[in-house]
C-alpha cells in the first residue's frame, strides 16, 4: 500500500459521485466478463470434443453470447468507467451534471439487457425469440428485432457519454484557455471522436436496414452492403478496445514501474494516428468478398499496414518508460534492469504480460492484413487465435491488471489478495499462450472458426505444427486455465468489495519526461484531425459503397430472409443432436434470472 | 507497494537524451524486429506461396 | 518536437517493415500472380438460380484446352456438386454462389478460399497439381447446421475425369 501523506485524498474522496459511476460501469463490465467466461468454457470444451453437454445447434447461441458479452459489453463498459475516471482526474474537476452521467449509463445498461435477453432466449425454443447471428450478425441471417434495437440503444448511450466528457472538457477549457489539453483527457477525446465516426455506419445499418427488416417493414436487405457497413465499424471498434489499454500503458504503467512516461507528445501523435487511420481500413475484413473490387481491397491493405505504425511506436515509448523506472530503482546493464521492476505487483505484471502478448498478436495481425495471404487463413481458427491475443489479452488482461491498481482509489478498499491477483494474471498468460498458439497452428491446417464441430466425416486434416487432436487438447487446457483465471479475478474483486474502507490509498501520476509543452500546438487541434479523418473515410469508402449499391441495389439483389431461430429440419443432423438439454437449460435459466 | 521518489509534483521536464538513453528498449525492440522479419518471410514466401491451389485469376 | 534518436531509428525501422509488408503483398500479386476475389461476375437473383444455366445444374465442364469451369452452389447445409471432381494439372475456374445465406468455400489446407454471398457469384481460378482429395469446408457461419456442411474437391487423373463425364451421371 501507499506510504503517501495521510491527508492526501483518494479519487473517491475528491469525487465521490464520479467514483460511484466508475464502480457501476466496471461492475457491469465484469458481470459481462463472467457471463462471457461461462460461455467461453462451454465453447472450448465443446469444440475440442472434451465435453459436449449441449446440442451442437445451441453452440451458436453460446458463441453469439460469448462474442457480444465479451467484445461489446465487457470492453465498452470498462471503457466508459475508465474514461470517466480519466477525464475527472486529469481535469481535476467533477463532470458537468452527474444526472446526465447516470442517464447514459442507464441507457447503455438497458440496451445491453435488451440484446442480451434476445440472445439468451435462444436457449428456450418456447420463447420464439433468439439471435443466433454471432457478433457480426451478417444478413440474410436474421435476429429478433430486440437484438438490433438493444445494440442501437447501447451505442446511443455511448455517444451521450462522449458528449458528457466533451462538455466537461469545454467547461475546463473556458477556465484554462492557454493550457494544453491534459494527456488523459486528450486520449479520451480523440478516442471518442474516432468512435463517433466509426459507429455511425453500423448504427445506420441497424436503424435503416436491419431493424426495419427484422420487424417486417422491408422485405430484404443487401448482404454485401450491410456487411460493409458493419466492417466500417468493425475494424475501428478494435481500437475502441485498445485505446483505453494504451491510455493505461502510457499514463499508469510508467508510474507503477517507478518511472515516468518517456514522451507525452509521442503519445498524442499515436492517438491522432488512430483517429485518422482506424476507420478507412475496414475492407480488409472483406478481402474475399465477391462484391468488392480488388482495387478497393488494395487501398485498404496499404492503409492497414500504415496503421501498424502507432502500435509499433507505442511499443517503444511504453518500454522506454518502464526502462526509465527500472533504472531509477537502480537497474543497470543492457537488459539486467528488467529484474529491477515490481514483478510482485499484479497490476504491473499483468500489464507487462499483456504487452508482451500483444507483440505476438501484432504479427498474426500483419498476416491477416496481407491481402493475398488472407487466402490461407480467412475464417480459419487462426483468426480467433489472433484476436484472443489482442482483445483477449492486450485489452482484457490490461483491464484486469488496471483494476488492481484503480479499484482501491475509487472505493477506499484495498485489494483482498495481491498474491491471488498475481497468480491470476500469470495463469491468464499461460492459458492464453497455450490456447492461442494451438489455434494459430490449427488455422494453418485449415481448421475453420465459428463451428461447433471442426471434425468432418469426409476428410482428415494434414498434420502440421502438431496433429489436430493434439492441438485440440491444448486449446481445451488453455481455455480451462483462462476460465480459472477469470474466476479468481472476479472472486478477488468480490472479496475486495467486502473489505472495510481505509485511508491512504491515493496514488498520483507523475509528469512525463518530455511533457505536453514539448508537443506542437497543432496536435491539440481536434477539429483539424477530425476533418482529416472524415476526409480519409470518404476517400476509402465513398466509391466502394457507391459501387455496392449500384451493383445490388440499396435493398439487395434477390435474396431471401433467414431467421436464425427457426431451425431448419434437422433430419440429417439427428446424430449430432444430444438429449442433454436439461443441464444447459438450468444454467441459462439462472443467468436469465440474474439479468431480468 | 513501493513508492518512487520521482513523484512529488515536479513540473520540470528532463530532456531524455541528456540523462536517459533507452538502450535496453532499443535492444529488446531490435530483437522483436528481427523475429518479425524472419517470421514474415517464412509465413509469406514459404508457407503461403508454397501451398496448393494458389488463386491466379 | 523532441524525439529521442533511438525512437527516430525505430520509426525508420517501422516504416521499412511496413514497406516490406506492402512490397511482399505486391510481389505476390505481380510475381506468382495471386489475384483477389473481385466483382467480375454480374449479380444474380439467389431465389431464381434455376433460371441461370450455370447454377440450375451445378457441374464441372471443359471450356478450353486443359481449362475447366466448376459451377458450384452452396446451400444450407451442403455443396452441389459433391464431390467436385476436376482433372490434375489443369486450370480450373470455380464459380460459386449461394441459394440462401452467406457461406464460405474453403478447400482445406490450400489457398482456395472465398466468401459465397447470395446475389453474387465468386470466381476464383486455380491450377491443380497431382491427384489428391481435398476436404471442402463451409467456413462462414450459416445457421444451425453449419458444422455438418462439407464437401469434397477431388483432383483425379484425366482418364478418370473423362470417364465420369462421358459415362453419364455426374456427381
Amino acid at each position: 500500500m501507499s506510504d503517501a501523506i495521510e491527508a492526501e485524498q483518494s479519487f473517491v474522496d475528491k469525487f465521490p459521485q464520479e467514483a460511484r459511476v466508475v464502480r457501476a460501469a466496471l461492475l457491469s463490465s465484469f458481470f459481462a466478463l463472467t457471463l462471457g467466461a461461462v460461455f467461453g468454457i462451454v465453447q472450448t470444451l465443446h469444440r475440442t470434443d472434451v465435453a459436449r453437454i449441449i446440442p451442437s445447434t445451441d453452440y451458436y447461441t453460446v458463441l453469439t453470447a460469448h462474442g457480444v458479452f465479451m467484445v461489446i459489453s465487457f470492453t465498452i463498459f470498462f471503457l466508459v468507467g475508465l474514461f470517466t475516471w480519466a477525464v475527472t482526474r486529469s481535469l481535476d474537476r467533477p463532470l458537468i451534471d452527474i444526472r446526465i452521467t447516470w442517464t447514459w449509463y442507464a441507457i447503455m445498461a438497458v440496451g445491453m439487457t435488451m440484446t442480451g435477453v434476445s440472445i439468451l432466449a435462444g436457449f428456450f425454443p418456447a420463447l420464439d425469440m433468439s439471435a443466433d447471428v454471432l457478433f457480426t450478425f451478417y444478413a440474410p441471417l436474421q435476429a429478433h428485432p430486440m437484438f438490433y434495437a438493444g445494440l442501437a440503444v447501447f451505442i446511443v448511450g455511448s455517444w451521450i457519454a462522449g458528449a458528457d466528457w466533451f462538455r466537461t472538457f469545454l467547461a475546463w477549457k473556458r477556465d484554462h484557455p492557454d493550457e494544453r489539453i491534459p494527456l488523459q483527457t486528450f486520449m479520451v477525446l480523440t478516442t471518442m471522436a474516432m468512435w463517433y465516426i466509426a459507429s455511425s455506419a453500423v448504427a445506420a445499418s441497424v436503424l435503416i436496414f436491419l431493424l426495419p427488416w427484422s420487424l417486417g417493414f422491408i422485405d430484404q436487405v443487401n448482404p454485401t452492403l450491410t456487411r460493409t457497413l458493419f466492417w466500417f465499424f468493425g475494424h475501428p471498434v478494435v481500437y475502441f478496445w485498445l485505446m483505453p489499454a494504451y491510455l493505461l500503458w502510457y499514463t499508469v504503467l510508467p508510474k507503477i514501474a517507478g518511472g515516468r512516461l518517456f514522451s507525452d507528445p509521442l503519445a498524442r501523435v499515436v492517438f491522432v494516428l488512430f483517429l485518422l487511420l482506424s476507420t478507412p481500413v475496414g475492407i480488409h475484413h472483406q478481402y474475399l468478398d465477391p462484391g468488392i473490387a480488388e482495387g478497393f481491397k488494395f487501398i485498404s491493405m496499404t492503409n492497414t499496414m500504415f496503421l501498424l505504425l502507432p502500435s509499433l511506436l507505442t511499443a517503444f515509448t511504453v518500454v522506454a518508460s518502464v526502462e526509465y523506472g527500472a533504472r531509477q530503482r537502480g537497474g543497470t546493464g543492457l537488459l539486467g534492469w528488467l529484474t529491477d521492476l515490481p514483478w510482485r505487483d499484479p497490476a504491473f505484471t499483468g500489464m507487462m504480460l499483456a504487452g508482451l502478448m500483444f507483440a505476438a498478436g501484432g504479427f498474426s495481425g500483419m498476416v491477416n492484413a496481407g491481402m493475398n495471404i488472407n487466402y490461407m487463413i480467412h475464417n480459419t481458427i487462426w483468426v480467433p487465435g489472433h484476436f484472443h491475443l489482442t482483445v483477449g489479452t492486450a485489452v482484457a488482461l490490461t483491464f484486469m491488471a488496471a483494476t488492481y491498481w484503480i479499484w482501491p482509489q475509487i472505493s477506499n478498499k484495498p485489494i483482498y489478495s495481491r498474491s491471488i491477483g498475481l497468480f491470476q494474471v500469470v495463469v491468464w498468460f499461460i492459458g492464453m499462450a497455450l490456447m492461442s498458439n494451438a489455434m494459430h497452428a490449427q488455422g494453418i491446417m485449415g481448421v475453420p472458426r465459428r463451428t461447433a464441430e471442426p471434425e468432418y466425416s469426409g476428410f482428415e486434416y494434414a498434420t502440421m505444427f502438431g496433429g489436430f487432436e493434439e492441438l485440440n487438447v491444448q486449446i481445451a487446457i488453455g481455455g480451462t486455465l483462462l476460465f480459472v483465471s477469470t474466476v479468481l479475478f472476479i472472486g478477488n474483486l468480490v472479496l475486495t468489495m467486502g473489505n472495510p474502507k481505509v485511508s491512504g490509498l491515493a496514488e498520483s501520476l507523475p509528469p512525463a519526461l518530455s511533457g505536453p509543452n514539448d508537443a506542437p500546438k497543432v496536435l491539440d487541434s481536434l477539429r483539424l484531425w477530425v476533418g482529416i479523418a472524415l476526409t480519409l473515410v470518404v476517400l476509402a469508402y465513398a466509391l466502394p459503397l457507391a459501387a455496392i449499391i449500384n451493383r445490388g441495389g440499396l435493398l439487395g439483389p434477390g435474396v431471401g430472409t433467414y431467421p436464425a431461430w427457426i431451425a431448419p429440419t434437422l433430419d440429417a443432423l439427428a446424430a449430432a443432436v444430444t438429449p442433454l438439454v436439461g443441464a444447459i437449460g438450468k444454467v441459462a435459466a439462472s443467468l436469465v434470472g440474474v439479468i431480468l | 507497494m513501493p513508492q518512487n521518489e520521482a513523484e512529488s509534483g515536479v513540473t520540470e521536464t528532463i530532456g531524455p537524451d541528456e540523462e536517459f538513453d533507452p538502450i535496453g528498449t532499443l535492444t529488446l525492440i531490435g530483437i522483436y524486429f528481427v523475429i518479425l522479419v524472419l517470421a514474415w518471410v517464412y509465413i509469406y514466401y514459404i508457407e503461403f506461396l508454397g501451398r496448393d491451389l494458389v488463386v491466379v485469376g | 518536437m523532441h524525439i529521442h534518436a533511438y525512437e527516430k531509428l525505430w520509426l525508420a525501422a517501422s516504416i521499412l517493415l511496413i514497406l516490406l509488408l506492402i512490397g511482399s503483398v505486391t510481389y505476390g500479386a505481380v510475381g506468382p500472380g495471386v489475384a483477389m476475389v473481385t466483382d467480375s461476375e454480374q449479380p444474380i437473383d439467389a431465389q431464381a438460380l434455376d433460371e441461370d444455366d450455370r447454377f440450375s445444374e451445378p457441374r464441372v465442364e471443359q471450356v478450353g484446352d486443359n481449362e475447366y469451369a466448376a459451377y458450384v452452389v452452396a446451400y444450407q447445409f451442403g455443396f452441389e456438386p459433391t464431390p467436385i471432381v476436376v482433372p490434375e494439372n489443369s486450370t480450373v475456374t470455380f464459380y460459386i454462389t449461394s441459394r440462401d445465406v452467406i457461406h464460405g468455400f474453403e478447400v482445406a489446407g490450400t489457398n482456395a478460399n472465398t466468401m459465397v454471398v447470395p446475389g453474387e457469384v465468386s470466381q476464383i481460378t486455380v491450377e491443380t497439381d497431382d491427384r489428391q482429395e481435398y476436404g471442402l469446408i463451409c467456413n462462414e457461419y450459416c445457421g444451425a447446421g453449419h458444422h455438418v456442411m462439407e464437401g469434397k474437391v477431388n483432383v483425379v487423373s484425366q482418364a478418370e475425369f473423362d470417364d465420369r463425364n462421358d459415362g453419364g451421371d455426374d456427381a
